[in-house]
């Protein structure tokens, strides 16, 4: 057989990429965009007035540094705890692995300001925990109402994020390179120092980057702790624009908005700027690593881990089904006063609860495929063939994700309002452009840790391919998917769970028939049904259990390493 | 089958030339080994081919299409080439059947026909009854035949192998040699083997082609190569030549010459242009050294110091003409002399490089 | 008959005919209404549901979020030029009046006002209240100290225990703010002493109902039926000074596609099935006529702090500014 000048593979590849153009275009660009315009051309008309107006207050400036400080502080906790137990379930012996692992993800399940009113419940006044603990519980001001009681909330909130992407990244360790570092007289932990955390530094990064966005964008837990705490963050300053209803609001807004963008921007060029200048590639084919033993470290380290599941993530989900076996706020709870009542009046008596967790669960599960079919071949672009084009573009991809929800469903109802120019169909009003605003949103959920994945490959494992003869599609099918799936899967799992509990952005998109579930517990809680919303919230957690552990049937027709609570 | 053309390719990365001007010819069938020191190019130069990378300027052909030049490119997955990887790259996610089989699926070859080619490359490489196993589970020579056979289910027109021996172990290397020459006689597939290692060249090509720092500095037969280096650097790099400066006193138009050789009288061989020339250099083997009684006519040097190879010593001394000046050659054992014992060499033979490398 | 006799008794005939028609064919609004409002989830539905009991031929869409998510949707649809809503149920007339001033109203001067406060409406007639909702203080029960009035919270002995809902991002605590900065009794001083007391300022009466109600803090200011609604502890006191009130107001937006359908809409709110329909579900209705909320005990004298509210949201962001400032943002 000759070698033969096919123009079929050249053209897959050139479409491949501009199709990923395209669409990253549209999810990433163009919402942004849209709201730059609106900040320097509100109305059509040129205006430098909010920028002026915004840049030169100081409570902008205030809030810009209360933003990253607690980004910075809760990136920093959520890396430490998340890479710590990433690193103690994935590399040593301990017993329960799975059954802790599932209860580290847990607080996923819930949605945030319900975990935050959990936690605020258990350092208040009357707290259930404080007095078994001995701790006089104080009348006074709530501890957790100051910039520290964020950072340590955001922190555990976002942990599970570091440890998903870590713990995908470590499958990837052979057996040879710990044992030949420890066979050099290394002890086990100057092999971490020295051999496992070097190598781990793309999922490690990506943690360190998905994590700092989070918390920069994060509302819901600043709101709560913030405000009575008066600790202003750029989110919780953009939502008091909104509410302050002065005109020119939305041009304020998106100047603000920009401003959290070019702080996301920063973070994620210095994640660039750390992978850029080495070599990550793990080479052999050979074996999972062999756990260390711990010897007689097992059980404190045992014990530690599962005390800090249990107080730290299995409480505040007690705490959640408690409140929502009362039958009024306030109640205390006996055995007389527990009721299902309000189980009844979510599942039979609220049609719109029914219809919001399947409506949620259908949103999620297609942006977490969708998204993952999109970030595998995008990863391979900006990794492997370093695109111009597409790395520019990329730059925006976390933009989406960093501003306030709130921000993004505006961009996408000025995005939306009329219908779609050529094709004449309007999404607006419909599930349709929340789900849009879900891909945009979530993107980098799926990209990053995928992006990290692909530094760990080597290359020759899809050369070798190539010249099997297989174009590029199928290379991505075949051969770099498998690869890949571990860390793919982690960020659909993320995905999913993210998009599951969503609030912000679906409180102005939703319409009738179109809920999704934190529209429901919002108005709950708006409304003062707080019990309701606790045995909303409670529901949503059976349900997310109920999925996961189906999965584990599944287990065993999926590639290793892609259930991270199962080895 | 196909011959590969080289046509003066070069190739940059940055202000780095990691190929420069290269030419080479490989005929239809051939086995050539691409030899060269770590970090000379050859590893770029097999990407060339493969197609993994462009060429900045020249042109290579395979057969009678041109793959490469710099408007236009084949990809790799058109050239229906095949390549054994340094690693292996063998995918971990599939069994020794599947990594086989890949190149046949992709070509849209079913079963039966699938199957039974993957067991016949399995055959040929010894390791039926290995198809249901994984990559990790595999020793590295094993592994090395599961690379080969799925290089070979395809039967390519032209087979790169990127250092294949190198992680194996003696032993196994010497019985691989073996299975890529009884290979290449049955199939007569042109072969490409980048190699550092110079034993394995020269048992295995029909020709050899010399890299350095991107250049190519000589193609020719192993013996060629052995006999007659074209430069210095070759010379030092096959058979660990020794590069001495002497002076060619006489031509004598046919190959021969004599020189001096820090004031010792050699016959040497040259090339057929050869002139005399007070500063040339020679290359010497050690089977051209012997010892001499100290007063028989030679070359004074002193002992360095002697490593035991196993039934013989590897002395090394120094030239007392130029004592920066190492030389080694073989002496049976036993052998009792001392480091700083004075003794007497005596050339026989030698090389002289010829000015301007002719290849 | 002559011809012109004809001509005129087939005009006269037309007139009549027209005059009976008339009213008949504006008492059938039909088609779609779309309703944006910041009521709770459970009195919108009941709200929507008996209105299309009396007009059935009417669809009601409705979008139901905080106050700010409806505003941010509503600039939102303005600034893309295409609003969809019809007909606004929001907390308080500051929001509306900014609406209002924006242009982005239609007046209904036919709307029937019968019964109704002069102060519960827009002299303008482009918004018009719908229930008094009046902010009282909310204490929790373990606790024994009872004040009698917004002043007392100051005091030492309610040191640290005092929560109120944010003007920053609640219309009614702005509404309550503008209010009490304006009296003499309260003023700006108030809030400095607030301040001073550490009293917390929470985002929304959400947060308030939620801290008091677990005992988090023991007083809050509070938006009062919602601590009725929730068979909870915590009795409202209504404060010596009067009580700064919030009408939920509703208004007909000037780009409406069914301006019939919309006026029927703010008709029902008016009308005393609408306004006994609030009484039903807990709230003291804009037409003291139709009777008072069951829990409100019999004889209550309720003073409302009367509110100027084209002033209040002409100041509205200095005083949000000021608060800030106080309270330290």
């Amino acid at each position: 057989m000759h070698p033969t000048a096919d123009l079929r593979g050249p053209f897959e590849d050139h479409a491949l990429l501009w199709g990923l153009v395209f669409v990253v275009g549209i999810l990433s660009v163009l919402p942004l965009a849209r709201l730059v315009l609106e900040a320097v051309a509100p109305g059509g008309e040129w205006s430098a007035q909010a920028l002026t107006r915004v840049l030169s207050s100081s409570t902008t400036w205030t809030a810009t540094g209360h933003s990253l400080v607690t980004a910075l502080g809760g990136t920093l906790l959520a890396v430490a705890i998340g890479a710590v137990v990433a690193l103690i379930v994935s590399l040593t012996d301990i017993r329960g692995r799975n059954a802790f692992v599932f209860c580290f993800v847990l607080p996923m399940m819930i949605a945030p300001q319900v975990l935050a009113l959990a936690w605020l419940q258990l350092f208040g006044p009357s707290s259930p925990l404080l007095p078994m603990i001995g701790v006089a519980p104080s009348p006074g001001k709530n501890p957790l109402y100051s910039p520290e009681g964020i950072i340590l909330v955001l922190g555990i909130q976002y942990a599970p994020l570091v440890f998903l992407t870590l713990r995908a990244g470590l499958r990837a360790l052979p057996r040879e390179l710990i044992e030949a570092g420890l066979a050099g007289g290394a002890g086990p932990l100057t092999v971490l120092r020295t051999v496992v955390l070097p190598l781990m530094t793309p999922p490690l990064v990506a943690g360190v980057a998905l994590s700092f966005v989070s918390c920069l964008g994060n509302f819901g837990i600043a709101a709560l702790l913030g405000i009575p705490a008066n600790y202003l963050v750029l989110p919780t300053l953009i939502y008091q624009r909104l509410a302050g209803l002065g005109p020119g609001v939305l041009s304020e807004v998106s100047v603000l908005s920009t401003l959290i963008g070019f702080i996301a921007v920063t973070g994620l060029l210095l994640q660039d700027l750390m992978l850029r200048r080495r070599d990550f590639r793990i080479s052999t084919a050979s074996c999972v690593a062999r756990p260390f033993e711990l010897r007689r470290w097992r059980l404190p380290v045992e014990a530690a881990l599962w005390t800090f599941s249990i107080l730290v993530l299995t409480l505040p989900l007690i705490a959640l089904v408690l409140a929502s076996l009362v039958p009024a706020v306030g109640v205390p709870l006996t055995v007389k006063t527990a009721t299902l009542g309000n189980y009844d009046f979510v599942l039979f008596g609220h049609d719109a609860a029914k219809r919001a967790l399947i409506n949620s669960f259908t949103l999620s599960t297609i942006a977490a495929i969708v998204i993952v079919l999109i970030a595998v071949p995008l990863a391979y672009f900006l990794v492997w063939r370093r695109s111009r084009p597409l790395t520019m573009i990329s730059l925006l991809i976390e933009m989406p994700y960093a501003l306030p929800g709130v921000v993004l469903a505006i961009a996408a109802i000025l995005l939306f309002l009329k219908p779609l120019p050529l094709v004449g169909l309007s999404l607006y009003n419909t599930v349709w452009i929340i789900l849009f605003c879900y891909l945009a949103r979530f993107l980098v959920l799926g990209l990053r840790p995928v992006i990290s994945a692909y530094y760990q490959i080597d290359r020759t494992l899809e050369e070798a391919s190539q010249i099997a003869g297989a174009r590029l599609l199928r290379r991505l099918r075949t051969i770099i998917l498998p690869l890949v799936a571990p860390a793919a899967s982690a960020g659909a799992l993320l995905i999913f769970l993210m998009a599951f509990n969503e609030l912000t952005v679906s409180a102005l998109l939703w319409s009738s028939g179109a809920e999704t579930l934190g529209v429901i517990l919002f108005s709950f809680q708006q409304g003062g049904d707080s019990t309701y919303a606790a045995a909303l919230g409670a529901l949503t957690v059976f349900v997310t259990t109920a999925l996961m552990l189906l999965t584990l049937f599944m287990a065993a027709k999926l590639p290793p390493g892609v259930l991270p609570w199962r080895d | 089958m196909a011959r590969l053309t080289i046509d003066r390719v070069n190739k940059w990365f940055g202000a780095f030339r990691a190929l420069d001007n290269v030419s080479v010819e490989v005929a239809n069938g051939e086995f050539m080994a691409i030899l060269g020191p770590s970090g000379c190019g050859k590893t770029t130069l097999l990407r060339q081919i493969a197609g993994f990378d462009k060429v900045d300027s020249g042109r290579i052909a395979i057969g009678d299409t041109v793959v490469s030049t710099v408007q236009l490119h084949i990809p790799p997955e058109r050239r229906h080439i095949g390549i054994v990887f340094q690693s292996y790259a063998l995918w971990p996610h599939m069994t020794v059947a599947e990594n086989v089989a890949y190149g046949l699926a992709v070509a849209g070859i079913k079963n039966p026909e699938r199957s039974r080619r993957v067991a016949a490359a399995l055959t040929l490489v010894e390791l039926d009854g290995f198809a249901e196993r994984r990559p990790a589970l595999l020793s590295g020579g094993q592994r090395q035949r599961v690379a080969l056979a799925r290089c070979l289910v395809t039967e390519p027109s032209l087979v790169l192998l990127d250092e294949p021996l190198a992680n194996l172990d003696v032993h196994l290397r010497a019985s691989m040699e073996d299975e890529f020459a009884r290979f290449h006689a049955r199939t007569g597939t042109t072969m490409i083997y980048i190699t550092h290692d110079q034993a394995e060249a020269m048992a295995l090509a029909d020709r050899i082609a010399v890299m350095d720092k991107g250049r190519l500095l000589q193609v020719a037969t192993p013996s060629q190569l052995y006999r007659e280096p074209a430069d210095q650097t070759v010379a030092e790099f096959i058979g660990e030549g020794m590069v001495l400066p002497v002076e060619v006193r006489s031509v004598d138009g046919a190959g021969t010459c004599h020189v001096d050789l820090y004031g010792h009288r050699v016959r040497m061989r040259c090339a057929v242009s050869q002139k005399p020339t007070p500063a040339a250099r020679a290359c010497l083997r050690s089977r051209d050294l012997r010892i001499v009684l100290p007063a028989a006519s030679g070359m004074g040097a002193r002992i360095d110091h002697a490593i035991y190879q196993g039934g013989h010593f590897r002395l090394e001394a120094r030239v007392d003409a130029a004592p920066e000046m190492l030389v080694h050659l073989a002496v049976p054992e036993p052998f009792l002399l001392a480091p700083g014992a004075a003794i007497k060499l005596d050339v026989a033979d030698g090389w002289v490089i010829p000015a301007v490398a002719e290849h | 008959m002559n011809i012109a006799l004809r001509h005129s008794f087939f005009l006269i005939a037309g007139l009549v005919a027209g005059i009976a028609a008339g009213p008949a064919a504006a008492q059938a609004p039909a088609g779609k209404l779309v309703l944006y409002t910041s009521q709770p989830e459970r009195d919108a539905a009941q709200t929507v549901s008996a209105f299309r009991k009396v007009y059935p031929g009417v669809d009601v869409d409705v979008f139901r979020s905080g106050t700010t998510e409806v505003m941010g949707k509503l600039a939102a649809e303005f600034a893309g030029g295409q609003a969809r809503a019809d007909v606004l149920l929001l907390a308080d007339a500051a929001t509306m009046e900014s609406l209002k001033r924006a242009g982005r109203l239609l007046p209904y001067p036919d709307a029937k006002l019968a019964g109704l406060e002069p102060g519960s409406y827009d002299v303008d007639k482009t918004y018009f209240g719908s229930k008094l909702i009046t902010t009282g203080i909310a204490v929790n029960t373990s606790v024994k100290a009872r004040p009698a009035s917004f002043a007392d919270l100051a005091k030492p002995e309610y040191k640290a225990q005092m929560t109120m809902p944010s003007p920053l991002y609640s219309g009614a605590a702005a509404i309550m703010l503008g209010t009490m900065t304006t009296r003499a009794d309260l003023g700006w001083g108030y809030f400095e002493k607030l301040k001073a007391a550490d009293a917390i300022a929470v985002r929304g009466n959400g947060a308030v109902l939620a801290a008091v109600a677990n005992g988090e803090k023991s007083y809050g200011i509070l938006v009062d039926f919602m601590a009725f609604n929730a068979k909870a502890k915590g009795s409202p006191i209504f404060p010596a000074e009067g009580s700064p009130a919030v009408t939920e107001p509703v208004a007909i937006l000037k780009t409406t596609q069914n301006a019939a359908a919309a006026r029927a809409f703010v008709d029902f709110i008016l009308s005393d099935e609408g306004q006994k329909l609030a009484v039903s579900m807990g709230y003291i209705p804009a037409k003291a006529a139709v009777g008072m909320p069951s829990w409100l005990p019999a004889g209550t004298k309720i003073v409302v702090m009367p509110t100027d509210i084209s002033r209040v949201a002409e100041a509205n962001s200095a005083n949000l500014k000021r608060f800030a400032e106080i309270f330290g943002n």
